[in-house]
Order: C-alpha cells, then sequence, then structure tokens
C-alpha cells in the first residue's frame, strides 16, 4: 500500500501515467455509481454491492453494517457501512427503494466482499421505487474510465 | 464528483482570517462560514482548518459526539451543492468513558455496561482526563481519498510529537492501527468517514491514569498493553540519571497540545485557526454549528 502511493505520488510529480490496479474487475452487465457501489437489476428488483475497486482501496473488509429490512433507501445516500482498519466508511445506495433482502452472511464472514465483491459479498437487495434513476448510472466502460481518472488524481 | 479546482473566475475571493498558526481572539461563537469549495484556501494557497481548541476541558463525550455528527450532515448537504466549509478539528479531554466501535465486540467490555456504541472502525477504548482526544472534520476530497492514507497520516502527526517534542521514538504495528513505544500503545486511532468526510479520530495518553484500560481488552489486543507520554518519560528519565526534571500534568499536556496542532498542520499541510472557545460556548453552540 505504501508503495503503490509512493509510486503513484512520485508518477503524479513526474507527470506519468501510473501503472496501478487498472485490473479491478468491471462486470459488464451491472450499473455503477461513482461512490463505487454495484448494482444488478432483474425486473424491479436491484442486488447491491461494492466493487472490486472499491473493496481493493479499502483493504480486508472487517465488518460490514447491514440495513434492517424493510427500511427505504434513496439513491445517494449512505444505507450502511463497511469497516477496514479501524476505519468506516458508508456506503451509499446507488438506487432508491425498500430493502427486501440483507446478506446475513456477511456478518460472520465479511471478507466475501473482499473475496467475491460481485456474488458471495453482495450486501443488499431493494426493490426499486424509481427505474428511471439507473439512467444517472454508469455502465461498465464508463465506470472503468473514471475509477483510472479518480486514481490518476492521487 | 466534486473537483477542487483553484477558481479563476475573477471574483473576490473570501477574506479569509489567518494565514498563520496565530490566534484568534477568543470567540464566543462557533463561526464556521460557508463559501464555494474551491475557495477554502488561505493567503499562501494552504488549505484552512478551524481548530475548536478544548484541550483542558472534559467535554462530555455524547456532547462532542454529536457536535461532530451535526457538522458531518450540514457539510454532506452543502457538497451536493457544490459548497463546504472549512475543515475543522476539535482537541479536547473526556470525562471517564468507554466506546465501542461500529463492529466492536461487546466481549471486549468485560463486563462494563456502560459504554457509547459508534460509528468508528476499531474496538473498544477508554477516553478520560488526561488524555488528548483530537477529532479532525476533514473533507478527505482536499487531502487524500484514502483511508489508509489518512490513518497513516493521523499516525504521522502522533509520531513526529513524540519524537520532536519528546524524544520517544515510536513506531507503527503492521495491521495495528495507532502508535506504539516499544510494545505499548500511546494513541489509539478509529474513525468514520461519510462521503469522504472524517469524523472520530485519534486519542493520545499524556497523563491519563491507565488503570482503567484494565477493565477491558482495549483495541481488542489480548494482552495489549497500554502506555502514556508521562510514564514514558518518567522510565526514560529514572533510566538516564539526568537529574530531575519535573513536568506538572498540566505542562505536559499543554506541551503536547501546542505539538499536536503543529505537526498536524505540517502532516495535513493546512494553516490552523485556532478557536479556544470554552466548554460552556461550545455546550451552548453545539446545536448549531453553521453561523456566519
Amino acid at each position: 500500500m505504501a508503495m503503490r502511493l509512493w509510486a503513484s505520488k512520485s508518477a503524479s510529480y513526474l507527470k506519468i501515467s501510473v501503472f496501478n490496479r487498472g485490473f479491478a474487475t468491471v462486470l459488464k452487465d451491472l450499473k455503477y455509481a461513482d461512490s463505487h457501489e454495484w448494482v444488478k437489476v432483474e425486473g424491479s428488483s436491484a442486488t447491491v454491492g461494492i466493487t472490486d475497486h472499491a473493496q481493493d482501496h479499502l483493504g480486508d473488509v472487517v465488518y460490514v453494517e447491514l440495513p434492517e429490512l424493510g427500511t427505504a433507501v434513496t439513491q445517494g445516500s449512505s444505507f450502511g457501512a463497511v469497516e477496514s482498519v479501524k476505519a468506516t466508511s458508508d456506503i451509499n445506495s446507488p438506487v432508491s427503494g425498500k430493502v427486501v433482502e440483507v446478506n446475513k452472511e456477511l456478518d460472520d464472514s465479511p471478507g466475501l466482499v473482499n473475496g467475491s465483491p460481485y456474488e458471495k459479498g453482495w450486501i443488499m437487495k431493494v426493490e426499486l421505487s424509481n427505474n428511471d434513476e439507473l439512467k444517472t448510472l454508469m455502465d461498465s466502460d464508463s465506470y472503468s474510465k473514471f475509477c483510472d481518472e479518480e486514481d490518476a488524481k492521487h | 464528483m466534486i473537483t477542487v479546482t483553484i477558481p479563476n473566475f475573477g471574483l473576490t475571493p473570501f477574506q479569509l482570517t489567518s494565514v498563520s498558526l496565530k490566534r484568534s481572539s477568543p470567540c464566543n461563537q462557533v463561526s464556521i462560514f460557508r463559501c464555494p469549495l474551491a475557495l477554502l484556501m488561505t493567503d499562501d494557497q494552504k488549505r484552512r482548518c478551524d481548530v475548536f481548541d478544548m484541550h483542558n476541558e472534559l467535554v462530555p463525550y455524547a456532547d462532542a459526539w454529536s457536535w461532530q455528527k451535526s457538522i458531518v450532515e450540514e457539510r454532506k448537504k452543502l457538497i451536493d451543492s457544490d459548497e463546504d466549509l472549512c475543515d475543522s478539528l476539535v482537541i479536547l479531554q473526556h470525562p471517564p468513558v468507554y466506546t465501542l466501535g461500529a463492529g466492536s465486540s461487546e466481549d471486549h467490555l468485560k463486563g462494563i455496561k456502560n459504554y457509547y456504541r459508534t460509528e468508528r472502525g476499531g474496538e473498544v477504548t477508554y477516553h478520560g482526563p488526561g488524555q488528548l482526544v483530537m477529532y479532525p472534520i476533514l473533507n478527505l476530497r482536499y487531502h487524500t481519498m484514502d483511508l489508509h492514507w489518512y490513518l497513516r497520516a493521523l499516525e504521522e502527526v502522533v509520531m513526529r510529537v513524540l519524537s520532536s517534542t519528546f524524544c520517544i521514538k515510536a513506531s507503527r504495528h503492521k495491521g495495528l492501527t495507532g502508535v506504539w513505544v516499544g510494545d505499548q500503545k500511546v494513541a489509539a486511532i478509529g474513525v468514520r468517514a461519510s462521503k469522504w468526510i472524517t469524523f472520530h479520530g485519534i486519542a493520545v495518553n499524556v497523563t491519563a491514569d491507565l488503570t482503567p484500560f484494565k477493565q477491558i481488552v482495549p483495541c481488542g489486543i489480548q494482552g495489549g498493553q497500554v502506555g502514556s507520554i508521562k510514564e514514558l518519560l518518567r522510565e526514560s528519565l529514572s533510566s538516564e540519571e539526568c537529574g530531575e526534571i519535573h513536568y506538572t500534568d498540566y505542562e505536559l499536556v499543554n506541551t503536547t497540545y501546542e505539538s499536536l496542532i503543529k505537526e498536524f498542520s505540517k502532516v495535513f499541510q493546512v494553516e490552523l485557526c485556532i478557536k479556544p472557545i470554552s466548554l460552556a460556548n461550545f455546550l451552548e453552540k453545539k446545536t448549531s454549528p453553521v453561523t456566519v
């Protein structure tokens, strides 16, 4: 981590592009928020998690704060949190709706978020209240580009 | 995504009140003015950070916590409309209290019933008189959007204080966030970031009575030892036989405070605007942190 930071600082001083984890996986069929959550839409229901890019930045996730069932979530607002190395950060919902299921496996195995961010590490399922919001999210290509730009800044 | 740039549209920037580490006149009001995100710079282009100095006050935990949360919520709302408040730093002491992080195990409390369950990271810890607690409320978009960097930077502040002011060599233990001298933990960290606005922070044992730490498993580290600057100085002075040097607790706390804010401004590259505030004024104003 320190090496990567040193490398990116040196690179930005020298104005060269950084060789970084451009290999973080981005899946084609998902939609992405600029706060690094993904959403998989199936009809009026959506599964939400955090991206490979996010989990890589966080490091080992030791705790996931899950929302309560039935909670209303709003696009862009916090619905839970993830903790790694003494720092807890909000996770924001990429969609609005009602929480209908949460991944209880994460209580005992928060590391699923790291190991399988798009499958076993899913965080919640939401009954969508506004499918139009999906248009404001990024597709996989835009999200990949967004991550590259964000990493290049620091 | 908010991009902070130096504005170049011909408007007169805000006149900011301080360009160096000087004390502003003690203010009866908590005043933080809002301005467009890009203009939160001082004249020499360092970002401004307001310091609410209560380093000799025992601030009830609940009040400090709710004050932080109200500032964070205000900043999050402002950020949606491309505005923000200055970064701020609260430095204070607490009356004796135990707190848990969001994912902390209650087992580490060893039966203690009175505690606060908070939203920060990290495990159980104790705060009490003689321990300086810093709560930086920073927008990491101005610094580095990397929580690991932030934790290392907080550790760096304390490590520099120990080294430059007390000649104490501190270290990091890989995988265990915090500041260590040998196998004693002198500073504990637990933070929360919400849309990249940080709160909670770091607690440094200066002259604190360390007995309350024995009632818990501090930071969830079984067998972990906790130290303080006072005890470390006592050990090093007695071993060096360099004669009697007496620091009162009051002097030690003040010296540590001065050093902490100096090193904080260097590590985070901010210009500090010190606002001493009495506990009474803080408690009165804490529900309305934003006044212009």
